[in-house]
């Protein structure tokens, strides 16, 4: 059986001879000659090639569609079109841009008209150049149907994005301009000029006519858009709320009896909502004051002390700055642990530092009495803040504890933190 | 702060009757309620007719046109010298808390609050003291920039060495008095340091306030 018709990859131009000799079961120079033959005889061949270029498929396209999805030409085309930007030549080992493409298909037409002429044919030339312009100007319009076809053909039109508008309205001038170039040739400009007012008219009229149609539908159009996304709005807000809060409000209601559960459900509750209500979607969470957050939920959740997280400035959350989160992670445990009650987590962050407090309001202790086996505060902390260059102290009194983590950012110069520290202590 | 003879008159606007009634419960002796408002409409009303010293604020109100609490203190300008407003929400997005303090609130809590400390806040509100949450401080610190070293022309553009203390410690969780004994200063000069940072805040015209609110699409 017959190979199918379609565009080879193993491809000099377009790949159209290379299939053809694979359909017709010839070798490929046979069929390139007498592609080449043809062409000399008034450009045959080079109609024949564009055509077939244009009707046949690529082997990755008919997989890609399937062969009963209607094709049309300027889809086919646009598609050539992309699929050249960056596909490497399989036997040349050349990339063939679309640039390239369109200078060859450029050169192999002037050739073309040339060997015509050297035959005795009579080619008007100056018909040559409208045509070439009708022909830019249509592939200009077209080619923008395959990239937004994905977006409907409703928006295909191509008039929603500024490089769509400025394609149709480049295309549409190049093919009407060549159009009147064309008929010049044969009329005076008076009767041109008269015949394009009466055009003008006539499509004025039959604007005049579809506008209601057109504005109606469009209109329609657009408010069956903005239903469907209120819809999927809505519907997305209330999987949130029933998966979130009516759960959380639940859990309340079973546990009504014990005050330290609702309190610790309600808080994280709060917190989730907040967080889904007010953060901003677009920045990452990549930041400093976000890991300090989601520690202090941990806290807020262990032990159901509430921690007032203050914010100012913002760091990107580097391994180093990590040490910062696992330290003040620590510290806050410690607080919630042996004070209790509320819990103030302050972050500053500066181009060259970044510092944290957290404070707790308990009974207060004597570092230095602190047993040396005990870990949390010499190690997860002090230690911790050593190792990675940074400081921490702690301040115990009646009134409560502050511990103050303070750690030199990477890309600054420690003598100007050092500084900074020595300043503000 | 001192504890007035006469108990300080509040009006209560808030748009959750629950909220409203557990409000009043919560305040002590010092306060007494004298009228209370759900929408925007009603609070200006109330606000004209009880004439309270202080007005205890919800920052997301019905009615109106809906600017919420900031409208219903812009309904209310010539009163702003006798009458003060305390702002209270849920809510401690940026866009909330700066927007009710420019309209001229003389400070910031969120509902969390207990019920000894919203009573000091309107003590010292009546009083003619600014209240600064942590929150509120942090969002200061922010908007003013952490550095006190860029040299601006206009005062109200930036904050000394000393506010910007004063602050800091209040962000961290410190009260007006434990500031005070950290810096070694009285509480009436915390008080002062805080009322100068809440003019500036409300007054300045600081290009990177300006730059802030844009970042965190508040304008």
């Amino acid at each position: 059986m017959r190979p199918p018709l379609l565009r080879s990859p193993e491809k000099v131009v377009a790949g159209v001879c290379a299939g053809l000799a694979a359909h017709l079961g010839m070798p490929v120079r046979t069929v390139r000659i007498l592609m080449m033959v043809l062409s000399a005889l008034a450009g045959a061949g080079v109609v024949l090639y564009g055509w077939l270029w244009i009707m046949v498929p690529t082997a990755e396209e008919e997989a890609a569609a399937g062969p009963q999805n209607p094709r049309s030409v300027a889809e086919n085309f646009a598609r050539y079109l992309q699929q050249g930007q960056g596909t490497a030549n399989g036997t040349g080992a050349s990339l063939l841009g679309t640039r390239e493409i369109l200078v060859g298909v450029g050169l192999l037409l002037a050739a073309g008209a040339m060997v015509a002429q050297a035959l005795g044919a009579q080619i008007n030339l100056q018909l040559l150049f409208p045509f070439a312009v009708i022909v830019a100007g249509a592939v200009l319009a077209w080619s923008q149907l395959d990239a937004s076809r994905k977006a409907g053909l409703v928006a295909g039109a191509g008039a929603d994005r500024k490089m769509g508008l400025v394609r149709l309205v480049t295309g549409l001038v190049l093919v009407v301009s060549g159009f009147l170039l064309v008929i010049s040739g044969s009329f005076s400009w008076d009767v041109l000029l008269a015949a394009s007012l009466a055009s003008l008219a006539v499509l004025a009229g039959i604007a005049l006519v579809l506008a209601p149609w057109a504005v109606k539908s469009w209109r329609a159009f657009h408010a069956e858009r903005a239903g469907r996304i209120r819809q999927t709005e809505r519907a997305e807000i209330a999987a949130h709320l029933h998966d979130s809060v009516l759960q959380t409000l639940a859990l309340i209601q079973n546990r009504a009896g014990s005050e330290a559960d609702v309190i610790k459900l309600a808080r994280a509750q709060e917190r989730e909502l907040r967080q889904w209500l007010y953060a901003d979607p677009e920045k990452g969470t990549g930041t400093l004051a976000d890991a300090l957050k989601s520690a202090a939920a941990e806290v807020e959740d262990a032990y159901g002390h509430p921690v007032d997280f203050v914010a100012v400035g913002t760091a990107e959350l580097t391994a180093q700055s990590s040490a910062l989160v696992q330290a003040a992670r620590a510290a806050l445990f410690n607080a919630a642990q042996h004070a209790g009650g509320q819990i103030s987590l302050y972050l500053e962050c500066s181009p060259e530092a970044a510092e944290v407090f957290v404070r707790d309001r308990g009974a207060g202790f004597d570092p230095d009495a602190v047993p040396q086996d005990r870990l949390g505060l010499r190690e997860s902390i002090i230690g911790r803040m050593q190792r990675h260059g940074g400081t921490a102290r702690v301040r115990s009194g009646a009134d409560g504890t502050e511990i103050h983590l303070a750690l030199p950012l990477a890309g600054a110069d420690a003598p100007a933190a050092q500084e900074r520290e020595a300043e503000n202590s | 702060m001192s504890i007035a003879a006469e108990p300080i008159t509040v009006v209560v606007v808030d748009d959750h009757a629950i909220f409203r009634s557990g409000l009043k419960a919560d305040l002590d002796g010092r306060i007494r309620v004298l009228a209370e408002a759900a929408t925007v409409e009603t609070a200006v009303a109330a606000i004209r007719e009880a004439r309270p010293q202080v007005v205890l604020l919800d920052v997301h109100l019905p009615g109106g046109s809906g600017g919420g609490g900031a409208e219903v203190i812009a309904g209310c300008t010539d009163m702003l010298g006798t009458t003060r407003f305390l702002a209270l929400s849920v809510s401690d997005a940026a866009e909330d808390v700066v927007t009710v303090i420019r309209a001229g609130a003389r400070g910031y809590v969120t509902k969390t609050i207990s019920g000894a400390e919203i009573s000091d806040a309107v003590t010292r509100v009546a009083g003619g003291d600014a209240v600064f949450s942590p929150r509120l401080a942090g969002f200061v610190l922010d908007a003013f920039g952490a550095s006190t070293t860029v040299s601006v022309e206009d005062e109200l553009d930036r904050l000394s060495v000393r506010e910007r203390e004063v602050m800091r410690l209040i962000a961290r969780g410190y009260s007006y008095k434990e500031v005070a004994k950290e810096l070694f200063i009285s509480v009436k000069t915390v008080e002062t340091h805080v009322s100068a940072v809440l003019r500036k805040l409300q007054l300045s015209s600081r290009h990177e306030l300006t730059r802030w609110a844009a970042a965190r699409r508040l304008l």
